[in-house]
């Protein structure tokens, strides 16, 4: 974690730098500041440093120790829970289905969308519930 | 097969992983910061070509109106937070109405309520300006006010939603555990963010002009 860290502050300063060369080099050429590469040059150096500087708090609050995985292990090996994933669940399928009414509702006609709407409000509670309820209340 | 060593060089010591919804959520609300740019530069860069336009239409703006919605949101964003502190100590419910002892439900409840009134502060105004002649369909500034606030207020309901589904699960579960906590923290991350945010765009609309 610590050379991603390293890295994404490099980007940070990298893309400040550049946003500022930018808008300098934007206001002598043109006279005017070309604000659109400013900003999304500006907001990438953000970015960079938003989650360089989350993944710092993670790396100070598990005590900067290298994990095993990340020692001298092969992947397979120490796997680290990578979350909960299920391998069943219709849930993600089903809010595919309305958002897909939903959009299509946009570009065809709205009342595709009160179709889709509650689609995908019900696809969204049982897919945040599936392991909430029946066999896996806990 | 392995090539890993057999004796690794430190025995057993016990390693806090970093939590993977946690930082998931941060990178993509680092993908939401650049969605946000690009509506910025939106802004921008119509305000850039038409800035009689501007004048003419950020005077109908009501400042203090959007300055007290502020305050409200952002009042949100440390509700939520107190939530989290509650979370992190595994306490989903209160323990007595001194807000001291409240748990994450009460805390989000609370923060729902407020971020529920900045949404309908934010379609009254809406309202008053349509009244007033600034329309989606209007004009350049009409297109670049309501497209940029628009998505914002969306991303706000959206977070009223995770907020009630978040609250479900702390009443759905016997005992509040660390699941359940990491919920209502990256529940937590997307507010702050959206909250950070709307400052970025209440500096820029109401205050820039």
């Amino acid at each position: 974690m610590k050379s991603n860290i390293v890295f994404l502050t490099v980007f940070a300063v990298f893309f400040a730098l550049a946003s500022a060369v930018y808008t300098v080099w934007n206001y002598l050429a043109e006279g005017k500041i070309e604000i659109v590469g400013t900003v999304a040059i500006g907001l990438s150096a953000i970015l960079a440093a938003f989650i360089g500087f989350f993944l710092n708090l993670v790396n100070r609050s598990q005590g900067g120790i290298l994990l095993p995985e990340d020692r001298d292990a092969d992947i397979d090996d120490a796997d680290p829970e990578l979350g909960h994933f299920s391998p069943w669940s219709w849930w993600p399928f089903m809010i595919g289905v309305g958002l897909f009414l939903v959009f299509l509702g946009l570009a065809v006609g709205i009342w595709v969308m009160f179709i889709g709407v509650p689609f995908v409000l019900i696809s969204i509670v049982g897919w945040v519930y599936e392991y909430y309820r029946g066999n896996f209340g806990h | 097969m392995s090539t890993a060593s057999l004796s690794p060089t430190t025995g057993h010591v016990s390693v806090s992983r970093p939590n993977v919804v946690a930082v998931g959520t941060i990178v993509w609300l680092g993908s939401e910061v650049m969605f946000f740019a690009g509506l910025f530069a939106i802004y921008f860069t119509l305000r850039a070509s038409s800035p009689e336009l501007w004048a003419e239409q950020t005077a109908k703006l009501n400042f203090p109106y959007a300055l007290t919605n502020t305050l409200i949101l952002v009042a949100s964003s440390f509700t939520a937070q107190f939530g989290v502190f509650a979370a992190e100590r595994l306490q989903s419910r209160r323990t007595s109405w001194n807000p001291s002892r409240w748990g994450m439900i009460e805390w989000f409840y609370l923060s729902y309520a407020l971020g529920a009134i900045f949404v309908a502060g934010q379609v009254y105004e809406y309202a008053k300006l349509v009244s007033e002649g600034v329309m989606f369909n209007g004009d350049a500034y009409g297109t670049a006010f309501y497209i940029t606030t628009g998505f914002h207020g969306l991303h706000v309901t959206g977070g009223l939603i995770a907020f009630l589904l978040v609250i479900g699960r702390a009443y759905s579960v016997k005992h509040f555990g660390h699941k359940e906590a990491t919920s209502s923290i990256v529940v937590s991350y997307y507010w702050h963010f959206v909250d950070v945010v709307w400052i970025a765009l209440f500096l820029v609309i109401y205050v820039l002009k």
